[in-house]
């Protein structure tokens, strides 16, 4: 193989674990994935070089963060908002997933501090949703002294929580009560394509409305009765009603790159916001999926702390390379290798029902758990990927998870780290590997899959922007034409 | 089907009686008893399926979750009933029996049918009898409530509790005016729809 003349850099060192009743005790990880022998880190830039400069990590620290939020907030009209209305700035757990969460945490407070200076307003509320786990918020809230700087007024809401019904076109859904209990809402979230396994890109700046914000009725809708590529309607449906509408003012949006925090957007409009973030995520995070995408074979090492589905490389999870047997950008495709709708769809013995259904990215021949947390239906990956977890402690974790309660089934447990590379390299009969924790602006992997990637870098740049990118567009009816480009934003 | 290993247990110094537990039990399995400063919550075992529910929404850190010294199985076997009742309730909701509903726990349609067929008339029964929706507890609401409907029960909300609020439109019920009016900004419905028929049709013609 000819490669281009990258030295490979030492591995990036990801962040230290974090306690969460989600995951192990961080005393038990003591051997990370870059600490083994051979991995050496791929500097996501050097894959390809369009992707713009970081605020975030940067020489000005945090406050560029927080720079940029007021700046993009000057654009923005508060004018609805009165001295003494309610506002809750609605937020999400998936925010202060993105390195580290500080960035995330320094948006919010920025907001509010705005608004407050802007409007006369104090009444300002923070509410933050969850997934499946349903106190990962007030965790959160927790480390990044949300609560204090709310004034008390900073709570984690879950779907299982007290509902208000919502009518919407398509009829009625339903909403986390505390999430609405105010005059205005502002929209708090971040750009990143995260699940696009679930929405496929389809209105993803909107998806909180069917999810974060959403009861269980709502979440039920969007992943058993809409379909693949029309289950991001409920938020849609949920946003565009006159019950969201009367409340609505702004968006803000902490916009990451597949390298670090890019920059920070607002828009009263949100659908103009979800616009221009398709564009760059589809031009960015395009890349590096399409680039993944085209591993022949590895081994994938998970060690971040968030559960299965959630754990970083390059700023994709690994539900989105689970996923990435067809190009989940694609609308042609109806099923990726991972979804919900995908998994619902093997039957007994775990045949597909239709043939339609495509498997799992069959590049990855095993899966090693170094860190991962419970809180996620996971049973399916280790039903498709022999996996192996690292630790009684790791595997306990699953054990006592009532998402997963039969996952080490059909997973094994090694002692420590190298000795489960030594058997997954046995089994994959493979030397590439790619590590998910979340090392910021690189990818951690083996030497051998480093030259892998610099290798097919270019051909994919071409590839998604010639080909790619415009058909991405074009089934979404978004304008490619005339957009002034991230940095504009 | 789904494998008990857990059971919620109550601190009674924690406790103060404010009933979040009971509003979100999928098993209505734990109660709160007792007037005013003596309001206690109490898990009946022979009903709690360890999902956690209770635990993650007590404020006050007052239940947590221990290891049962033995673990059971709670199920239905679909089987055990008229398999061919069971596929007309599958199909009848538009869902194929083999199709997984709960991604947590891994039940197929076929077993809510069957829970249905041998007279589980609510979704907190149907809990309790399969398991479903006592993983991750937000997900599987909707083919429950479905198959629910296609037996022709309309099940009530608990009343006063968050567990379910109400049956929501699938595919099926989206106009034809929402279908065309967002069909070019990337919602593929239409395509969708010829998806989820192909897979009902394997059933009709009696499987792949």
């Amino acid at each position: 193989m000819i490669t281009r003349n990258i030295k490979f850099n030492q591995p990036v060192k990801p962040l230290p674990p974090k306690p969460s009743r989600y995951g192990p005790d961080p005393e038990y990880i003591k051997t990370r994935g870059c600490d083994l022998e051979n991995i050496v880190s791929v500097n996501v830039r050097e894959l390809f070089p369009d992707i713009p400069e970081n605020i975030y990590p940067s020489e000005k620290g945090i406050k560029a963060v927080r720079d940029a939020t007021v700046a993009a907030l000057e654009k923005v009209d508060m004018s609805m908002i009165k001295p003494g209305d309610s506002v809750n700035v609605l937020g999400s757990h998936h925010g202060f997933t993105i390195l580290g969460g500080e960035p995330y945490a320094e948006m919010l407070k920025t907001i509010k501090d705005v608004i407050m200076e802007k409007t006369g307003t104090e009444n300002i509320r923070l509410r933050v949703g969850v997934g499946l786990r349903f106190r990962e918020s007030d965790e959160y809230i927790k480390r990044f002294g949300l609560d204090e700087y709310f004034n008390k007024r900073a709570i984690g809401v879950a779907p299982i929580d007290e509902g208000i019904p919502i009518e919407t076109e398509i009829g009625t859904l339903y909403g986390i009560k505390r999430c609405y209990d105010a005059d205005w809402i502002v929209h708090a979230h971040n750009s990143d394509v995260r699940e696009i396994h679930f929405h496929r890109h389809v209105d993803r700046a909107v998806k909180p409305f069917g999810m974060s914000y959403a009861r269980i009725e709502t979440r039920s809708t969007y992943h058993q009765n809409l379909g693949p590529r029309g289950a991001n309607f409920v938020a849609r449906a949920i946003f565009n009603s006159e019950f969201v509408q009367k409340k609505w003012t702004f968006a803000t949006f902490l916009k990451p790159t597949p390298a670090g925090i890019a920059s920070v957007d607002a828009d009263n409009d949100l659908f103009a916001l979800d616009e221009r973030l398709s564009i760059d995520n589809f031009r960015y995070y395009g890349k590096i999926l399409t680039l993944l995408s085209h591993i022949d074979e590895c081994i994938a090492v998970l060690d971040f702390q968030a559960p299965i589905p959630y754990v970083f490389s390059a700023g994709m999870i690994f539900a989105n390379f689970s996923a990435a047997s067809i190009d989940v950008f694609d609308l042609d495709y109806p099923l990726p290798g991972y979804t919900w709708y995908t998994e619902a769809f093997y039957g007994e013995g775990d045949r597909p029902l239709i043939p339609d259904i495509p498997p799992v990215n069959p590049a990855i021949k095993a899966m090693v758990i170094n860190y991962a947390w419970g809180g996620y239906p996971s049973v399916f990956w280790a039903k498709m990927i022999p996996t192996i977890v690292v630790g009684e402690w790791q595997a306990e974790v699953f054990r006592r998870d009532p998402q997963n309660v039969e996952f080490m089934k059909h997973a094994v447990v090694a002692d420590d780290l190298p000795t489960a590379i030594e058997f997954a390299m046995k089994i994959a009969d493979t030397d590439k590997i790619i590590i998910f924790d979340g090392a910021p602006g690189a990818i951690n992997v083996s030497e051998s899959l480093a030259e892998e990637l610099v290798e097919k870098a270019p051909d994919v740049d071409r590839e998604v922007e010639q080909k790619l990118l415009p058909k991405w567009c074009r089934q979404r009816g978004i304008k490619l034409e005339g957009y002034a480009g991230a940095e504009a934003h | 089907m789904r494998v008990v290993n857990m059971y919620a247990e109550v601190d009674p110094e924690k406790c103060t009686g404010c009933r979040v537990c009971e509003k979100v039990c999928p098993t209505i399995s734990i109660k709160v008893v007792g007037e005013k400063k003596e309001k206690l919550a109490v898990v009946d075992l022979n009903t709690c399926v360890g999902c956690g529910a209770c635990v993650e929404r007590c404020q006050f850190e007052a239940v947590v979750l221990k290891t049962l010294d033995e673990s059971r199985i709670i199920s239905v076997n679909p089987h055990s009933v008229d398999e061919e009742k069971v596929s007309e309730l599958c199909i009848k909701a538009r869902l194929h029996p083999e199709q997984i509903i709960c991604y947590c726990t891994g039940t197929r349609a076929e077993e809510v049918a069957a829970a249905i067929l041998m007279g589980a008339s609510s979704p907190e029964e149907i809990s309790r009898m399969t398991g479903v929706r006592t993983g991750c507890k937000v997900e599987c609401i909707q083919p429950i409530l479905r198959l629910l409907k296609a037996a022709g029960i309309e099940p009530k909300p608990i009343e006063g509790g968050w567990q379910w609020y109400g049956i929501t439109p699938t595919i099926w019920d989206i106009p034809e005016d929402v279908i065309k009016k967002y069909s070019a900004r990337g919602f593929y419905f239409e395509e969708d729809r010829a998806l989820f028929k192909k897979l009902l049709d394997t059933v009709k013609a009696g499987g792949e």
